[in-house]
């Protein structure tokens, strides 16, 4: 620790410290406009300047100048002052005063400054810039008039998103922040230029004259779509979510969103929003009361009690744990089945079988935190960056900054493969079993296994003929990456999960916690096993208990129930099944087929257009309760917005069913978490209230297991190329799809192909391509590059239309055939 | 007794012959003083209204009577597309003109505000537009 004195005040702060830093610590505001705690100082704004006794002669700039023993710094004198004064007359010599139709306006730093500092008139006249404003861009709008010059933009792109598309061009006063040869932005539109800009030099552009910054009314939450849990702050207005303004000091991420997060909370006031409830009649979907609505729901329920079996229901991991809760507690004890299941079945396994199995526990072993402390990352897919991009930015942070070393196994390059240092095996699709056999065969021959972990020799015989060639890798890269996992301090292995990543199933997480526990990898900081979760509450509906427990029937079972008559009643809580479940037409038929079914949901999706009752549901932003996310953090969810139409919350709606149907009733969403603190082992003890901000990471007892994992063999199709679903980095879910941000960016189902590929198929960029496989075909938009190898074909899962789930059926790979249209 | 009653009658026939300080409204019209603070109007230049629509005058106002919405014009540039003044609410104290950054509003001397409906009292952009 270091000691120095700051305005009279004596202050001990660690030695890499800044005068900046040192300040903040013993509550003194320097002013800054360059400067931003994620970054690496800048110095470039010259707003912080102080006065150091040590150094008498000069100001110094306090956001750079690390803090040195006895050093004794004043703030704010005479000089000082004029010297600050100095500065933003300097910058509002070229800024132009057009705060009355700036968004910025209230939130901007340059105003505030100007205010404090009492800059009421310049000493010199310039004139100001006349650059080009360019309005195209849908997501962020860029008014270079208004730069103040501050770099922060560029180096956020840089520094944590690691795409680098700004840098300063030209030089002296024609020097101005650009793009790629000048031209339109085209990066991945997360949007954290946006929020750091200290000026409204970049402007969100959906919330463009939208509101007024001080009119917001602010609102913390944590953000519906993937399985991080960012944190994020809702503005909204006259009940309507506007923007979400960036707040440095929320969540782990400090604030950094990706797209879709900052530009995708359009579906909360969106027109498509379902305002009331619909019943079919005559064959159609007529409005109706919620009284009647429910009614009919209720007597089916009811009737259904004396053959359980015959009930089925799904839910969506998007909802509250309160609310996943009570549906458990609906159908499982009120009503009497097992038969209820989340994401399609196959995309919880990892934790609900795998992690079980492994590690005696259905959750995570390791936390978010623990990307940070690790010295080693190996990362199963590069999807890993488009799932859960902000755990992208974490491996970002990490790998460039703290030199954590990055190997990526998967079956296509991604952006983590740009990593400095990163290397990325490429194997051949639906292979990532084998490859962890192999590795772990690697391990044990090398001599780098613990030794006493239980069920070691199951595995050396399980692993016995598992080799390199068989998971269609060098053994030298094998040999290499097994040496370097096991001899890490800390290893972690990162492994995203969803609906679009069938193969990511329980055998997988088995795989790759035998690597994790057989090289001593489990069970300390930073190293071990991170499954990421697909959706905000996946891990809750793991908690809660949303998957059959006993004799009951599957998600896959379920829609095979539906088929053959067994199942008679299906209640769908936000499941879109039709798109995200393998097999379009099978699903279609199943639910033609099923007597009835309930469908709750935020808009008429593909599913509840089937549906025989459609009940409105609201979105994250009306109501309030708590997600778990990845890594087991448990956070609070506030209501921001009433709700929209007659929409009711899925615990309204279940319940007053729960209520009908003879089960409890409550009071409050808040009297669930009560009940589920005392009965779901993870929550004890905590509280709604106790979570505060923050939230909390339940604690896991693990009890490591080597579970030998048997690999598939992958059967490849002569002349076919092999499929390989996933996630695009704007969508989650189908949910994205209602956002406009993510819509305007990526709007249409697209096949990615490798060059070559396409150069034989005569396909190129834009075309319409038709992808043939034995399940169906499917229309979409081909897209070429060198990202996915020689091969494989890759397509995202989220569009209602040309869905890729027409032509998968639920295995890792599919073997397709693509022509051009 | 009697004398409180003459010196009564005395200022009363006084008045009779002094100029009354009542007006004979409608005949007769007040001379309205500049400064008065009447009907508000929103002030044109190059046939567009000036106002950006930058809602000062909605935040600073105290009984909470302005409503604007901004747009975006086809130059990108932000106005007023919808502005709306109740004057049911307004308490006519002349904030929203003085807050004004681009002097888009002022207060005539138009001070007859009686209606007969509610939603007359609503005054929307075009009505507060100024007349030429």
């Amino acid at each position: 620790m270091v000691n120095l004195t700051i305005d009279g005040k004596q202050v001990a702060v660690e030695k890499d410290a800044t005068i900046y830093d040192a300040a903040k610590a013993c509550g003194i505001k320097i002013p800054i406009l360059c400067h931003d705690k994620k970054l690496h100082p800048f110095g470039g704004c010259r707003m912080c300047l102080v006065e150091v006794e040590q150094m008498k002669g000069r100001l110094i700039p306090a956001c750079t100048t690390p803090v040195t023993e006895g050093m004794i710094v004043q703030t704010t004198t005479d000089e000082i002052v004029k010297a600050r004064k100095l500065v933003l007359e300097l910058l509002l010599l070229k800024h132009p005063i057009d705060c009355p139709v700036c968004d910025a306006a209230g939130d901007c730093d340059l105003q505030n400054l100007t205010y404090e500092y009492k800059v009421n008139m310049n000493r010199f006249v310039d004139e100001k810039f006349n650059h080009e404003i360019d309005y195209e861009n849908p997501l962020i709008e860029r008014d270079m008039n208004r730069c103040i010059h501050c770099g922060k933009c560029a180096r956020i792109c840089d520094e944590i998103v690691s795409y680098g598309a700004y840098t300063f061009i030209n030089r002296g006063i024609e020097a101005k922040m650009g793009t790629e040869f000048d031209g339109p932005l085209n990066c991945e539109f997360c949007g954290s230029c946006v929020s750091v800009c200290p000026v409204g030099a970049l402007n969100s552009r959906p919330f463009k004259f939208k509101a007024r910054w001080w009119a917001l009314q602010k609102t913390k939450s944590v953000c519906s779509y993937c399985g991080t849990g960012c944190q994020l702050t809702l503005g909204s207005k006259d009940g309507k979510v506007l923007t979400t303004i960036y707040d440095e000091n929320q969540g782990f991420h400090n604030g950094q969103l990706c797209t879709r997060g900052r530009f995708g909370y359009q579906f909360v006031n969106s027109d498509k929003r379902l305002t009331a409830p619909l019943v079919r009649r005559n064959g159609k979907l007529q409005e109706a009361t919620w009284e009647e609505a429910l009614a009919e729901v209720t007597t089916r329920l009811a009737a259904g009690k004396s053959d359980p079996a015959s009930i089925a229901a799904l839910a969506t991991p998007r909802l509250t744990n309160e609310e996943l809760f009570l549906f458990g507690k609906l159908f499982r004890g009120t009503i009497g089945t097992d038969n209820i299941d989340h994401s399609a079945g196959y995309a919880h396994e990892a934790l609900t079988k795998g992690a079980v199995a492994s590690f005696g526990v259905a959750a995570s072993p390791a936390e978010i935190a623990d990307v940070q402390k690790s010295n080693l990352l190996l990362v199963v897919k590069s999807d890993a960056y488009e799932t859960h991009p902000v755990i992208g930015f974490e491996i970002n942070l990490g790998v460039k900054r703290k030199g954590i070393a990055l190997r990526i196994v998967s079956d296509k390059k991604g952006k983590l493969t740009r990593l400095p240092g990163a290397k990325t095996t490429v194997h051949a699709p639906g292979n990532e079993v084998a490859l962890f056999n192999a590795l772990c065969k690697s391990v044990i021959d090398q001599g780098l296994a613990v030794e006493g972990v239980a069920g070691l020799d199951a595995l050396k015989a399980a692993v016995a003929d598992a080799t390199a060639e068989k998971a269609g890798v060098s053994a030298e890269e094998i040999a290499a990456i097994a040496k370097e996992f096991a001899s890490a301090e800390k290893a972690l292995i990162i492994l995203p999960i969803g609906q679009g990543y069938p193969g990511h199933n329980a055998v997988l997480a088995n795989a790759a916690a035998n690597l994790a526990i057989l090289t001593g990898q489990v069970g300390k900081e930073g190293a071990g096993l991170l499954i990421m979760g697909e959706k905000n509450n996946s891990q809750g509906a793991v908690d809660m208990g949303i998957y059959p427990k006993g004799t009951g029937l599957n998600a896959a079972a379920i829609i095979d129930g539906c088929a053959n008559g067994n199942v008679k009643t299906l209640f769908v809580a936000g499941e879109n099944p039709v798109v995200s479940y393998p097999n379009r037409k099978k699903v279609e038929k199943a639910l033609e087929n099923v007597e009835f079914m309930v469908v709750s949901d935020l808009f008429l999706t593909e599913t509840a257009a089937m549906a025989d009752v459609v009940l409105p549901a609201v979105s994250f932003a009306e109501k309030s309760g708590t997600f778990t996310s990845l890594g087991r953090r448990v956070q609070n969810v506030r209501k921001a917005i009433p709700a929209i139409g007659l929409a009711k919350s899925d615990f309204e709606i279940l319940n007053t069913l729960s209520q009908a149907l003879g089960g409890a009733r409550y009071n409050n969403q808040g009297e669930v978490f009560t009940e589920i603190a005392a009965s779901v082992p993870a929550y004890k003890g905590l509280t709604q209230a106790g979570l505060k901000d923050e939230g909390a990471v339940y604690p896991v007892a693990l009890s490591a297991k080597l579970v030998p994992a048997a690999a598939k063999a992958a059967a490849p199709a002569a002349g076919k190329l092999a499929l390989v679903t996933g996630s695009a980095l704007y969508h989650c879910g189908t949910m994205s799809r209602f956002g406009e941000g993510p819509m305007y960016v990526c709007p249409d189902a697209y096949a990615e192909l490798n060059v070559a590929d396409a150069a034989a198929l005569k396909v190129e960029e834009g075309d319409q391509v038709t992808v043939t496989s034995g399940t169906g075909a499917v229309q979409v938009v081909a897209k070429v590059g060198k990202r996915v190898p020689q091969g494989v074909v890759f397509s995202p899962y989220h569009f209602g239309e040309g869905s890729v789930n027409t032509i998968t059926d639920g295995a890792e790979v599919t073997y397709v055939s693509v022509a051009k249209k | 007794m009697i004398m409180p009653l003459i010196k009564g009658l005395q200022i009363t026939i006084s008045h009779m012959f002094k100029k009354p300080v009542t007006l004979q409204y409608p005949t007769e019209r007040p001379d309205v003083k500049p400064g008065f603070r009447g009907l508000h109007a929103l002030n044109v230049s190059h046939d567009k209204a000036k106002c950006v629509a930058c809602y000062l005058c909605p935040t600073v106002c105290p009984a909470k009577c302005i409503t604007v919405e901004a747009g975006e014009d086809a130059n990108h540039d932000k106005y007023a597309a919808k502005y709306e003044i109740d004057m049911l609410r307004c308490i006519f104290c002349g904030y929203c003109v003085e807050a004004c950054p681009v002097d888009a509003i002022r207060m005539t001397e138009q001070f007859e505000l009686a209606n007969y409906s509610r939603a007359d009292f609503t005054y929307t952009k075009d009505r507060l537009l100024e007349k030429k």
